[in-house]
């Protein structure tokens, strides 16, 4: 009976004729305070230009409005996922990685100096005030450049060539931010998993601002609120990343609500969303999403009794086995596998920067490196570890990327233990001691070690099978499992040797996404901490870069940044990664690691096969949960 | 009269014994080279976001952490006059958490009680096992009862307790339909205590309980077992048996009452073996006591933290101990109060 009163509405809906912008329907969730006078009925709830998604252009069904979402997460202050999960930005990726805007209606670039945003009119904060540019005034004028809010002054993402930009507002709703530079990263930077939010909810921050209020109220609100001042507090409550303050007026799909727990944490969907599909239902479809925070070692088990609508994080491909046993057992859900979008599951950094001299020397030259990387039985590690999923092979661009080179991917990378044999024998590493290890010139063993952050299980089984491997190479591999932050400090200091990370965050650059992580600019890429630093601090730490390939990444990296050329950067790209594969940087194992993620039986619209990445992706991000929706039985769809 | 007099002068050296555990405490937390702070800005200053050491420089500066060791030691124990003036763990100021950036009486809050309730719900559950088990197998012993008891026991010993927990969660949620983790149903989390509520707990504690009893309540029973079979070959009982004394009434009345020291005094063992043994389970179970946090604030250095918790640990054993002293006190009447008087 309901079935048919919906295909008949939505046969009336369709019979329509297609108009522009859908007629709005009301969302059940808030019908009591729309009927009590509370809140606007939904078609005054989004702005007048609304972002109507094309749902059929991305082979997505429509959806009903309902149903709360659970997923969880293991660390209270992981609560900021669902500002990564929600992924309302101002522009963001779609799902072929390419910008749109998205929070905005439209925006204009001119020479990448000049950005014009177009905000939507009648846009509204979730707590119904309006979004206009005095919001980005605000930021700018009495955040960014204030100096008790920001003692260094606007963040990196409003400077070009270290200079500030200039920022007006000609009309409530046009931002015009102008760089004396061109900064190309403007736009990716508002993209991305975590982004800097150059807007702030005005309406509200007002009340905690020294430039808003009088001296006796500052003083009153500092001492009932029991702070140190008025900044700490501002800067406490207005962490549009963080989402720890329920409070705080949000763009983002979901909005959080006191719950009054550590264990949960409770969202609701934004009554003033800026999406809506083309039938007229406003987005978010599901209503309510229940954060849980649990125990990481109980992510899985968790998972397995069917407590999670939706659930990656927490989750390894070790987990696979539990979570296909609890769907035969009968749990709702079902097990998908999608690609990790790093440029590398594991990859070895040997540091160029490490402290011992003698090791240094070795370290610093390409064939040393490169037969490490030989000796690598990576089709082994695969098919121990991942069942043979994953893509062996160096660090380099995924195949989705414009870049992807099969060259790059197999250079240097094939397992091979005669010819590294051959190559370490010619570096002058001939000599051996008893036990078969090559001997360093001053005559020590060559104990190759390799530090850790201990999380990862898969990381220390795959240099397990590695010692093996590199034994009969001459190499004697030593696994240090360490602590994450003690991890980093020790290369940041330069006495780690070598350690295993991630590769690229980014496995899948296009021409427009900056190639600053292949040049030495960042210590986090632990090769080279210490030119990282160097490039960072802008020479008051670490080492300047004095390795002529490296140099040419740095070059290279300041070249793209001045051109705009999408055929010059695709060629500075291709060379970036050229030089990495050669030089072997970073000794990439595998990447495309199959990451299991749970599938409510009941969630629907949700990629088979998608991309885990954090930058771009934000996880679930780029894949708009927003359109997610709930169908108790799968023939009941609404039909198209 | 003789008790209270005991029972204050047990308390005394209680307090004695905690005020030199916070010095080791503090010692100990200081022995690592550098603190939180000083981490942080190493690690800001490498990246050159001096916005950043400007804050921690001046928290390093609010929580005295400049100052020579002894002088931070009173600060925080609120003997001597910080940048705020006496305000430490006597004035009821359990400081601050860099890592959580919260004062620490807000992020330990519940998890105090909801840990005394864990470890309280462990113990009891140790000795209803233990009590009755152990006397069994002494009663029965080469028979199977005793074998079977032991072999329970010796695998409780044996297995690692997250496996326990893993193992006990899986099969416990296919055939009971137990829950996973926590120490109750999310949504009475920061609501009034309730019928509902307690119910949530109470099922919500069966897993940990067992977890982290076994071991103990193993262990308990055969410590039980042994001393029983002492007494058991002893003519007393013999004779007992000889005047006809129903068996359940002559095991109870005589062996019993002799093997029950050992097994009083236990709880000063046990108590602190379970709560820091708890520390992990909880971590491995997502159980809201104070274990994950103590985990999280001694991996990071969070001094303050970490060394209240520590402090709440000692305090639990202490009690314990102190508890045990007084039973025994009372249950056995060869033990005098003041043994050195006579």
């Amino acid at each position: 009976m309901f079935n048919r009163l919906i295909a008949i509405i939505t046969a009336a809906v369709m019979a329509l004729p297609a108009f522009a912008q859908p007629v709005v329907l009301e969302s059940t969730y808030w019908e009591a305070q729309v009927a009590n006078g509370e809140m606007d009925r939904a078609a005054l709830r989004i702005p007048g230009t609304p972002l109507i998604v094309d749902l059929e252009a991305k082979g997505r069904m429509f959806g009903t409005q309902g149903g709360t979402l659970r997923t969880m997460v293991t660390r209270s202050k992981d609560v900021r996922q669902m500002v990564v999960y929600g992924y309302a930005r101002l522009v963001g990726y779609d799902h072929n990685y390419a910008l749109q805007p998205d929070i905005l209606r439209d925006y204009e670039v001119e020479d990448q100096r000049k950005f014009t945003l177009h905000l939507r009119p009648g846009h509204r904060w979730s707590d119904g005030a309006p979004f206009t540019s005095a919001d980005f005034e605000y930021w700018w004028k009495h955040v960014a450049q204030n100096e008790e809010l920001s003692p260094n002054g606007p963040p990196e993402v409003m400077r070009s060539g270290g200079e500030i930009a200039t920022v007006t507002f000609p009309d409530a709703y046009t931002v015009v931010i102008e760089f004396s530079l061109p900064n190309p990263v403007f736009l990716q930077s508002l993209a991305g998993a975590s982004p800097p939010f150059i807007y702030r909810p005005a309406h509200y921050l007002k009340q905690f601002h020294v430039d808003f209020n009088t001296a006796d109220a500052m003083a009153q609100m500092i001492r009932s609120k029991r702070v140190r001042g008025w900044a700490p507090l501002h800067n406490k409550l207005d962490n549009m990343y963080k989402f720890d303050n329920h409070q705080l007026p949000t763009l983002q799909p979901w909005m959080p609500v006191n719950a009054g727990g550590s264990s949960r944490q409770l969202f609701v969907r934004n009554p003033y969303f800026h999406r809506v599909d083309a039938r007229g239902v406003q987005l978010p479809y599901i209503d309510v999403v229940e954060l849980g925070i649990v125990g990481s070692g109980l992510v899985a088990a968790k998972s397995n009794a069917g407590e999670s609508d939706l659930q990656a994080r927490g989750l390894d491909f070790r987990d696979v086995s539990i979570l296909k046993k609890g769907e035969t057992d009968g749990a709702a859900y079902k097990t998908l596998l999608w690609a990790n979008g790093a440029a590398s599951q594991i990859a070895i950094y040997p540091n160029l920067n490490f402290a011992d001299p003698i090791w240094r020397d070795v370290i610093r030259n390409p064939r040393f490196r490169r037969a490490l990387s030989m000796g690598i039985d990576r089709r082994m590690i695969n098919r121990a570890l991942y069942f043979g999923l994953g893509t062996e092979g160096g660090m380099t661009a995924l195949a989705q990327s414009p870049f992807f080179d099969a060259s790059n991917l197999s250079k240097w990378a094939v397992y091979d233990p005669s010819t590294a044999n051959a190559m370490l024998d010619e570096m002058g590493l001939n000599k051996r001691d008893k036990a078969g290890y090559r001997l360093l010139s001053d005559g020590r063993p060559m104990e190759f070690v390799i530090e850790t952050a201990g999380e990862r299980q898969e990381v220390e089984n795959a240099l397990a099978i590695i010692t093996d491997t590199w034994r009969d190479i001459g190499i004697k591999l030593i696994m240090r499992p360490l602590d994450r932050d003690i991890l980093r400090n020790r290369v940041f200091s330069g006495v780690t040797m070598a350690s295993v990370w991630f590769g690229w965050d980014n496995g899948i650059p296009q021409a427009y996404t900056p190639p600053g992580y292949l040049a030495p600019t960042d210590q986090v890429f632990f090769a080279w901490p210490k030119w990282g630093q160097h490039h960072q601090t802008r020479g008051a730490a670490g080492e300047p870069v004095d390795m002529e390939p490296a140099q040419r990444l740095m070059d290279l990296n300041a070249a793209w940044a001045i051109t705009d050329d999408e055929e010059t950067r695709g060629k500075i790209w291709r060379e970036m990664l050229g030089i990495h594969a050669n030089q072997q940087y970073g000794i990439g194992i595998l990447s495309e690691a199959p990451q299991p993620v749970v599938v409510s039986d009941r969630l629907r619209n949700v990629p088979e096969l998608g991309k885990w990445a954090w930058d771009p992706g934000a996880h679930f991000g780029i894949h708009r949960v927003d359109e997610f929706y709930f169908a108790d039985d799968p023939h009941a769809e609404v039909s198209q | 009269m003789m008790f209270v007099r005991y029972a204050g002068y047990r308390l005394l050296t209680m307090l004695l014994t905690l005020a030199v555990v916070s010095v080791l405490i503090f010692i100990i937390i200081n022995l690592p080279p550098g603190d939180y702070l000083s981490n942080q800005i190493a690690e800001l200053r490498a990246t050159g976001q001096a916005e950043g050491v400007a804050k921690a420089e001046f928290l390093r500066k609010e929580y005295a952490l400049d100052r020579p060791l002894w002088q931070q030691y009173l600060i925080w124990v609120g003997a001597f006059p910080g940048p705020q003036g006496f305000s430490g763990l006597l004035q009821g100021d359990f400081g601050w958490s860099f890592e959580f950036d919260a004062p620490v009486a807000e992020i330990v809050g519940d998890a105090l009680w909801l840990t005394v309730l864990v470890n309280l719900a462990a113990v009891l559950f140790v000795y209803l096992v233990a009590l009755p088990l152990g006397v069994l197998a002494a009663a029965r012993s080469s028979t199977w009862v005793d074998y079977t008891t032991a072999f329970v026991g010796y695998l409780g010993l044996a297995t690692p307790n997250f496996l326990l927990a893993l193992m006990l969660f899986y099969y416990g949620h296919k055939y009971l339909g137990l829950p996973i983790g926590g120490l109750m149903a999310p949504e009475f989390e920061g609501e009034p205590m309730s019928f509902e509520k307690v119910r949530s707990i109470l099922v919500h504690l069966i897993v940990p309980t067992f977890v982290i009893g076994t071991s103990g309540a193993a262990g308990m029973m055969q410590r039980l077992r042994a001393n029983m079979l002492d007494e058991l070959s002893k003519p007393y009982v013999e004779t007992g048996i000889a005047k006809g004394l129903a068996p359940t009434r002559l095991l109870t009345k005589y062996p019993l009452r002799m093997a029950f020291n050992p097994f009083v005094a236990d709880i000063g063992n046990l108590l602190p073996a379970m709560v820091s043994g708890s520390v992990l389970v909880s971590v491995v179970l997502g159980l809201q006591t104070i274990g994950p946090a103590l985990l999280t604030a001694l991996k990071s250095q969070d001094q303050f933290l970490a060394a209240f918790v520590l402090m709440f640990v000692a305090l639990l054993t202490l009690i314990g101990t102190m508890i045990s002293d007084l039973l025994l006190v009372l249950l056995d009447p060869r033990i005098r109060y003041g043994a050195r008087e006579g």
